[in-house]
């Protein structure tokens, strides 16, 4: 793949044969940042004095040949809700302005371990809700291919700063799409790994039984060397699974293009980039099959009762009593009711109130329940289409980014634009997102790739061949050139 | 009109783990706030709980120990409601697939057994301890402080069916309970320091009605006294209500210890909408067989078990339920005693009696080591086959639990043994009866009490080291043939 930013193997490479050192890669990436952050507004804080000490580090071990790895010296952004101890962690809400995290999440302890240094924390639509940045309480993210559009969300930061090349990789978290869409939106590879390979403990929780901490970058091979340095069983996370990865019995394999996401409601410009891979990968010798998943169709509602449900509890913590913002008031309910109206934001507080009725006596059996009996409903239907099919593939997203203010009066619409993602997370499936072609405004497309659970690598290893097949090699507006 | 009440118990019980429900903080009884505290135990943003296995062990030998089936495919729940010193504003707790369902546990009011019919036993976390300053009660305090060390400690919550009949049997009840959880070694049990707490569920309602009355709450009691009083209080409370036709409301109360009154705690307006759903941080609870097995294995003693062993020493349902709920020790060395002795009732009076009595005045808590079965045994064969008086018996346990010694030896090293020798006594009765013929004269029959006089002379003649019965059996035959 042709970016300005060469691959992490590259850059690895580079390293080891002292053409290029850590700490000026670092310097690299950070003017890059400098340059277009004022614009962009995709990082929330950048870390100069760290990072470029830690690539200092770097340097001295590959002089001294005790490199760590391919992530040893690799400047990495992270998303604001994934704690970094000794920083703020603000998920993008005025509740936690002040909040400085005293422990490392579990991925960052891993990141730390392979030498790589982080740019910064990057901007998301608050506590993850949304798929724009415009929910973000500090101003939204622009993206990078056109700052009139949005980045997509909620890892639009972590995705822009990717495709201006602010950052070699970057971390995201995936409820509905938070990581693929926005991908999607910037032309860069967004990776949601099998629920529970990547460990959740650190991540500030939107949806709890949805959430997942994944790459974003680059290649497809950047999102394997990310996420073969953050998976794994962690014992701080009771739902983190000790995985073993699946390979598809034969070379020639059989993929399903869901019929129900290639229907009204997605434009044809995302149905084209999936007919055009179709193709590619029929030439390659693969099978490629329509096939039905109806209950995909009731996705969207049943995400929408289940991910409020969750936020609406995992939300209550935030009351003024221990950390964050405090309002001042006169006795400890006004304080706690108080400083909930004055630190959370519209669509948030929109969600918690969703998802507090939904689990509301007398409502619970009519929404929650029934959404989380069609849930188990999805995943077996899913389970079905893995007897027949190896992988399935979708657009990513139904259209291409749109303009700001474009879909905040609408939030149904704006709801819907994660409409192909969604599944993949209610089925708690391996999701990839890789871009494969241009609209004909000049915004990115993308195609989605689910596989079954741990199928990770080999659903990363078909995205490859893909990725090579389609050889995308656009670049955005918003980038300072080459390194 | 007859009224008959209806009780019942939710006890919540403190698990004496090493660490934590979710985190490895450890639990920790201190007076000094906030020294036992994590991410996940503070509710801190991105923190997650991850179950202690201990802790579910413990609650699986309480289910089995309360004679619950064990659920083999439990969840965690998480119970919503806002409260300062609940971190995370929702305590992580099972609603519909508690670990122990369907269970009893028998029962000893005075001298007769009875059954408590459990209807579940649940997992949940403790919350952090408020202090209101300047009224104590949270919406009146000038300033509230938090201290979290006892948050996310593993408590069990066992929860008894409405068939309580009396504060007695509640009583009782709790008390059976609690030697359970000491008996499996999963908790302290100490009241004073609220290991157990308990709420009691009190209504009234005519004898023979198959409904119910409308049932009112007293909460977070940890005294047994006050438990007593309050029910006792409660119950006349609503049967006068009752006759007086007054409608009572279903309300939270609470024991007033000043007043000696249950008071209404200021309710919030309609009931409290705790919002249960299975927690998505949480996988569910399996519980195999194997675990079952495992948790099995670690029950050593319940006090079901204990009290049949005591029963079949031959004692009283009383007695042995009083040993069953006493201290350990005094439970070991009564078997161990009375395996010599053969004697239940003797050996259970003597230690129960006597042992606590003179320990409790020289204050001592703990045997000393040589204070053995053996020798108490052969303490109480000497003055149950009349070798020793009673009194010399006091003295030489006296003895006993300061110095290492034979009481058999020293009872005769000390000229303790009394004589039955016929001889011996007859000599001394006949020279009694020859110095007091003037007495002798005067007796009408052998209930005269001036018996009791010549007896107490030869007992001074002999310095008591004779056993008075045999002295008055040998004198009335001396002198009323
Ligand atoms: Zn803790």
């Amino acid at each position: 793949m042709n970016r300005n930013i060469p691959s992490i193997s590259k850059l690895n490479n580079l390293f080891l044969d002292k053409e290029l050192k850590p700490s000026e890669l670092f310097e690299q990436v950070y003017e890059n940042a400098s340059f277009t952050e004022s614009i962009l507004h995709a990082h929330l804080e950048l870390f100069y004095d760290e990072g470029i000490e830690n690539s200092k580090k770097s340097d001295e071990r590959f002089l001294k040949g005790e490199s760590l790895g391919k992530l040893d010296g690799i400047p990495i952004a992270i998303k604001d809700n994934i704690n970094v101890y000794g920083y703020k962690t603000t998920c993008s809400s005025k509740m936690l302005s002040n909040y400085v995290s005293p422990y490392d999440a579990t991925v960052i302890g891993m990141l730390k371990e392979t030498g790589s240094t982080f740019t910064g924390k990057t901007n998301l639509d608050e506590f993850a809700m949304g798929s724009s940045t415009e929910n973000s309480a500090y101003g939204p993210t622009k993206n990078p291919w056109n700052p009139d559009y949005v980045p997509g969300g909620s890892s639009g930061g972590s995705a822009a700063v990717v495709s201006a090349g602010s950052a070699v990789a970057s971390l995201g978290s995936d409820t509905g799409g938070s990581i693929r869409q926005p991908a999607s939106f910037c032309g860069v590879v967004g990776f949601k790994p099998t629920y529970g390979t990547v460990s959740r403990f650190g991540l500030i929780a939107f949806a709890s039984s949805l959430d997942q901490i994944g790459p974003i970058t680059n290649t497809v091979d950047d999102a394997r060397i990310i996420f073969d340095n953050i998976q794994g069983y962690d014992p701080k996370d009771a739902t983190s699974i000790k995985p073993e990865y699946t390979e598809p019995k034969n070379k020639k394999l059989k993929i399903g293009i869901i019929k129900e996401l290639m229907q009204e409601g997605v434009s044809e410009d995302s149905q084209n980039e999936v007919n055009k891979v179709t193709q590619l990968l029929e030439n390659s010798g693969h099978e490629v099959v329509e096939t039905s998943l109806p209950l995909t169709e009731m996705a969207l509602s049943v995400y929408y009762l289940i991910a409020p449900a969750e936020c609406s509890a995992n939300l209550s913590r935030f009351d003024g009593v221990r950390f964050g913002l405090r309002e001042p008031a006169s006795g400890s309910y006004e304080m706690m009711n108080k400083t909930r109206a004055v630190g959370f934001g519209e669509e948030v507080k929109k969600r918690i109130l969703l998802g507090t009725y939904a689990l509301s006596a007398g409502y619970f059996d009519e929404y929650y329940g029934r959404a989380l009996k069609v849930r188990s409903k999805i995943i077996s239907d899913f389970q079905k289409a893995f007897d027949d099919f190896d992988f399935l593939i979708s657009p990513t997203t139904p259209s291409p980014a749109f303009k700001f203010g474009e879909k905040t009066e609408n939030p149904l619409e704006m709801y819907l634009s994660d409409l192909c993602t969604i599944p993949a997370n209610l089925a708690g499936l391996p999701a990839i997102s890789i871009p494969t072609g241009l609209s004909n405004n000049n915004m990115p497309l993308s195609i989605q790739l689910m596989g079954k659970p741990c199928s990770d690598y080999s659903l990363l290893d078909l995205a490859e061949s893909i990725e090579d097949m389609v050889s995308f090699n656009h670049l955005p507006k918003m980038t300072k050139g080459d390194i | 009109m007859n009224l008959k009440p209806t009780i019942g118990m939710e006890t919540h019980v403190e698990l004496d783990t090493e660490s934590k429900m979710f985190c490895s903080c450890k639990v920790v009884e201190t007076d000094e706030p906030n020294i036992s505290l994590c991410p996940t135990c503070l509710g801190l943003p991105g923190a997650l709980p991850v179950p202690n296995k201990k802790a579910i062990e413990y609650i699986v030998m309480l289910s089995l120990g309360a004679n619950c089936s064990i659920t083999k495919e439990g969840m965690f729940h998480r119970k919503n409601y806002f409260y300062p010193d609940l971190p995370k504003n929702y305590q992580i707790s099972q609603f519909d697939f508690p670990v122990g369902v369907e269970g009893s546990l028998e029962i000893v009011i005075e001298d007769s057994l009875h059954t408590v019919a459990i209807e579940r036993v649940h997992m949940e976390e403790d919350t952090g301890k408020s202090i209101h300053l300047g009224s104590g009660r949270i919406d009146s305090a000038t300033s509230t402080l938090l201290d979290f060390n006892r948050s996310g400690v593993p408590l069990v919550e066992v929860v008894t069916k409405p068939i309580i009949s009396s504060a007695k049997m509640a009583v009782a009840y709790i008390e059976e309970l609690r030697q359970l959880v000491i008996d499996l070694g999963i908790s302290k049990g100490k009241l004073e320091k609220g290991n157990l707490r308990f709420d009691a569920n009190i209504s009234v309602a005519e004898e023979g009605s198959d409904e119910l009355g409308v049932k009112v709450e007293i909460k977070n009691m940890n005294s047994l006294k006050s438990l007593e009083k309050a029910i006792d209080y409660e119950i006349l409370r609503q049967t006068k209500m009752v006759q007086d036709k007054e409608s009572i409301i279903q309300e939270t109360r609470h024991w007033d210890e000043n007043k000696q009154v249950t008071l209404s705690m200021r309710t919030k307006e309609g009931s409290a909408d705790y919002r249960y759903f299975s927690d998505p941080d949480l996988p569910n609870m399996v519980i195999n067989d194997e675990f079952i097995e495992i948790s099995q294995n670690q029950i050593k003693e319940t006090p079901e078990k204990k009290r049949k062993t005591l029963l079949d020493t031959g004692l009283s349902l009383s007695d042995s339920n009083y040993l069953d709920k006493g201290q350990r020790w005094l439970y070991e060395l009564y078997l161990s005693t009375v395996k010599e002795t053969g004697d239940c009732k003797s050996t259970f009076n003597f230690l129960t009696g006597e042992l606590q009595g003179q320990m409790r005045k020289a204050e001592i808590s703990e045997l000393p080591q040589w204070l053995n079965s053996e020798k108490l045994a052969s303490l109480i064969n000497l003055f149950e086959n009349n070798e020793v008086s009673f009194t010399s018996a006091k003295d030489i346990l006296a003895k006993l639990l300061i110095e290492d010694i034979d009481p058999k030896s020293f009872a005769s090293d000390n000229n303790l043994i009394q004589s039955s020798d016929n001889d011996e006594i007859k000599a001394l009765v006949t020279s009694i009866i020859n110095e007091n013929q003037d007495i002798v004269e005067r007796l009408e029959n052998p209930e005269d009490k001036l018996v009791g006089y010549l007896v107490g002379q030869v007992m001074k003649s002999s310095k008591s080291k004779v056993n008075p019965g045999s002295v008055k059996e040998v004198l009335l035959k001396e002198l009323f043939g």
